[in-house]
């Protein structure tokens, strides 16, 4: 870590942490309420609990971005960040939002669209928020002794991703246009502006975990941006089919989303090229793992299975049942949740100085977590297989194919019971490194894209631990 | 091979363009979409059943358009499915309604908000949605109004006033049918939702064929007045007649015989 006010992306993570924990509960409560076993139903209706189990999502994934943004944003522009307690204030304020947000869920106060459920006047605030931190993090980045590629895509994805959460707070009573502008700011985040936001962080990581020149890395971060929204952009059209938009959107949605998936497969190659052609060992094996996992991930969740459903002739019959929740949970888990867990353990030793990043509670977080999740994904694609061919196909009675598919929410709450294993493992490990340490402040000792096999496992308790020399002169250009 | 400034122009230039593009095709779209949504018939009615529905949440189980969640029923088609005068009643009181399922809120919804809710339906039912929702390609639904359900648990049956089901061959209940009093269109807003006739209807309560031989008109008037006075716990909701739709109702199934 070169610089102290790096240090506040640990508490983002730790609220990361935090959030993913209720929203995992929530899910469980979905789980079993598919299953018959609706006991909360008083208490937390199904409304309620999905509100929240979505909400914290993505919650705790702009956290988790915030985070990565303020330990990449200084070493990037090589300056501390513009301000420090305005990262503190704006923290607090986005989790006061959000908790608030969450507790009026449950009272029936909310706006009652698909992911855009924050009531109106908490929506306000949380514009506030995020023009806090564009604004701190702009600062930042103007101010910066150099501008780097990887800077530029990351600021510019956020900043996009702020400017497009505004056509969600338009009220239309026309509900195919309330359905329109709801998809600039679902659509458009996660098969958009988000994609940059990932690509920089993973741009970041590979240029640290491989040590890959940057000039290679950073012109594919180009290619594969131009990509996202050369396809994503008409690529919304893949939800105006069915909601009383014109009939043109069928072929031009159907194309053009058709060739999303090549900006995931890109990211995809081009993590595991860059993986292959390090000729180094980066010690830190587990955001390695992470990192190039979530290549992968993304790809076969938001590509493969993303382009399963896109096309207009299967999306009349899948339009709306769990085969969308399926490449829903496999699409955020690969691309997004992945790249924030990447960062998170690539970053914690750098601040706490513990080097906790090839143990076995680690590995095994990597493992049962993805294991798990595709054991989940695979539960929701039989229960939607089954409910499109029953009710699409055979017209059978919505709530009679509900109990013919209750089968597979068990299936489903066996594959999230060994997901969250994996993920208490997670943060079995985020609690071990402790917290950040000012010691660690200049220390590059750990930044460095070298470190020796033999240093792997020794645990710097010193002040000053051990100084490795990098072989290579690429530190000075990463 | 290609260049770091090449990669750059060809983000640069295809995000503009297809931003360009996109912006295009919307403003045709916000064109477009009045007429292929009959806008026009956007009541005031319609935009309070509108809030309604976002103010409660209802696509947080729902889909409508097929957005929303996978919890309750798809609902753009539902007016037709059901009908307004089955949806008011079921309204007031869903669970009443399908006792022993998966549980909807029961809202506190004014007489007015219910009438609300329904016009904001008919509305939506009425879209050009491209095709959507798909027919089925074997309906086995067809010309079922109503929601197929498990039968009715046995304590509803066994003790039950009401009459067992009896078996009829459907040709001889649907000539019977037709030689009765002339069926209520209550009957088939409401009743059929849940009891079948001449083998159509729902399977929550017991068949009515046959129903005029357990009853006369007082218990049979009784019953329609007060399902749970006569029979607390049971499924049967109290349907809104008026006084003269319940003697038509109640002539009508004396006649089932
Ligand atoms: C990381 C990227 C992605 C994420 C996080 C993601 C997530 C989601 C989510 C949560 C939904 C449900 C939205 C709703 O109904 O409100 C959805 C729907 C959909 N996604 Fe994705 N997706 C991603 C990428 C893709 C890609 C690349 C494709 C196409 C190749 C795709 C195709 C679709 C389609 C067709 C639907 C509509 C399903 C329906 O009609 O019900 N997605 N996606
Ligand atoms: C313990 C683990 C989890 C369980 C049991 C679970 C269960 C569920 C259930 C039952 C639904 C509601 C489907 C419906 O509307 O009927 C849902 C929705 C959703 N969950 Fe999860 N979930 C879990 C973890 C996650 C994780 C880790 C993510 C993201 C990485 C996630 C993302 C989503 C999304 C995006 C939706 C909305 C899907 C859509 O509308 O298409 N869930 N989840
Ligand atoms: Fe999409």
């Amino acid at each position: 870590m070169k610089f102290k006010s790096q240090k506040v992306a640990y508490w983002f993570f730790a609220a990361c942490m935090l959030l993913l924990t209720l929203q995992l509960t929530y899910g469980f409560i979905m789980a079993f309420a598919h299953m018959g076993l609706d006991g909360l139903h008083d208490y937390i209706p199904f409304n309620a609990a999905r509100a929240t189990h979505t909400n914290l999502l993505v919650v705790w994934l702009l956290t988790g971005f915030m985070g990565a943004t303020h330990f990449i944003i200084p070493e990037e522009a090589d300056r501390e960040l513009y301000s420090v307690p305005l990262a503190y204030l704006q923290l607090v304020s986005l989790l006061v939002v959000g908790v608030v947000a969450i507790i009026g869920f449950h009272f029936n106060w909310w706006e009652g669209r698909k992911f855009l459920e924050i009531p109106r006047p908490l929506d306000y605030l949380v514009v506030v928020n995020v023009l806090l931190f564009i604004y701190n993090i702009g600062m930042t980045v103007w101010n910066g002794k150099r501008f780097t590629t990887t800077g530029i895509v990351l600021f510019m994805g956020l900043f996009s991703a702020a400017l497009l959460y505004l056509p969600g707070m338009i009220y239309f009573t026309n509900q195919t246009f309330d359905s329109y502008f709801r998809w600039w700011v679902v659509h458009l985040w996660v098969e958009g502006v988000w994609e940059l936001i990932m690509g920089a962080i993973l741009a970041y990581l590979l240029i640290k975990l491989t040590g890959v020149d940057r000039e290679v890395i950073e012109k594919w971060l180009y290619v594969i941006v131009g990509l996202t929204f050369l396809s994503g952009i008409l690529g919304t059209g893949h939800h105006y089919y069915y909601i009383g938009t014109p009939r043109y959107w069928l072929w031009i949605g159907g194309l053009f989303s058709a060739l999303e998936p090549l900006a995931f497969l890109g990211m995809a190659l081009f993590a595991v090229a860059m993986y292959r052609r390090s000729g180094r060992q980066h010690p830190n094996k587990i955001s390695l793992y992470w990192t190039v996992g979530c290549a992968i991930m993304a790809f076969v969740g938001a590509g493969f299975l993303g382009f399963a459903h896109t096309l207009p002739q299967v999306n009349l019959y899948t339009h709306g049942t769990l085969v969308t929740a399926m490449h829903g949970h496999l699409a955020f888990w690969g691309a997004y949740a992945m790249i924030v867990l990447a960062i998170i353990t690539y970053s914690m030793p750098l601040m706490t100085g513990r080097k906790l990043w090839n143990n076995m509670p680690g590995l095994l977080a990597f493992w049962t977590s993805n294991i798990g999740m595709v054991g989940m994904t695979g539960a929701f694609a039989v229960a939607g297989i089954a409910q499109v061919y029953l009710e699409r196909k055979l017209g059978l009675d919505f709530m009679v194919v509900q109990k013919e598919i209750e089968v597979h929410f068990f299936g489903l709450t066996l594959a999230a019971t060994l997901f969250s294993v994996g993920i208490t493992l997670f943060i079995y490990n985020f609690i071990k490194h402790g917290l950040p340490r000012d010691e660690m402040v200049g220390d590059q000792s750990l930044d460095a894209d070298w470190v020796e096999p033999h240093q792997k496992e020794s645990v710097a308790a010193a002040p000053a631990p051990e100084k490795s020399t990098p072989k290579t002169g690429k530190k000075a250009k990463a | 091979m290609l260049s770091k400034s090449q990669a750059r122009t060809f983000f640069l230039v295809g995000t503009l363009l297809f931003s360009l593009l996109f912006l295009f095709l919307t403003v045709d779209s916000v064109r477009q979409v009045p007429a292929q949504t009959r806008a026009k018939n956007i009541t005031p009615a319609v935009a309070r059943g509108k809030h309604l529905w976002d103010a409660n949440n209802c696509m947080g189980c729902h889909t409508l358009l097929g957005e929303g969640a996978y919890y309750a029923p798809e609902l753009t088609k539902v007016y037709e499915r059901r009908g307004a005068a089955w949806m008011d009643v079921f309204l007031k009181d869903p669970q009443a309604m399908f006792p022993g399922q998966r549980k909807m809120v029961k809202y506190k919804f004014s007489d007015q908000d219910r009438q609300d809710l329904i016009a904001f339906f008919k509305w939506i039912g009425e879209m050009d949605l491209n095709g959507f929702p798909p027919r089925p390609s074997r309906d086995l639904n067809a010309g079922l109004p109503a929601q197929v359900t498990p039968p009715a648990p046995p304590s509803t049956r066994a003790d039950a006033p009401a009459p067992r089901p009896t078996t009829q061959p459907s040709s001889q209940a649907a000539a019977r049918v037709a030689a009765a009093p002339a069926m209520p269109v209550k009957f088939q807003q409401l009743c059929v939702a849940c009891h079948m006739l001449g083998g159509k209807g729902g399977r929550v309560g017991p068949a009515l064929d046959g129903v005029g031989k357990k009853y006369n008109v007082a218990s049979l008037r009784k019953w329609l007045e007060d399902p749970q006075g006569v029979k607390p716990g049971t499924a049967m909701p109290k349907l809104p007649f008026t006084a003269q739709e319940l003697d038509q109702m109640v002539a009508f199934l004396l006649a089932q015989k």
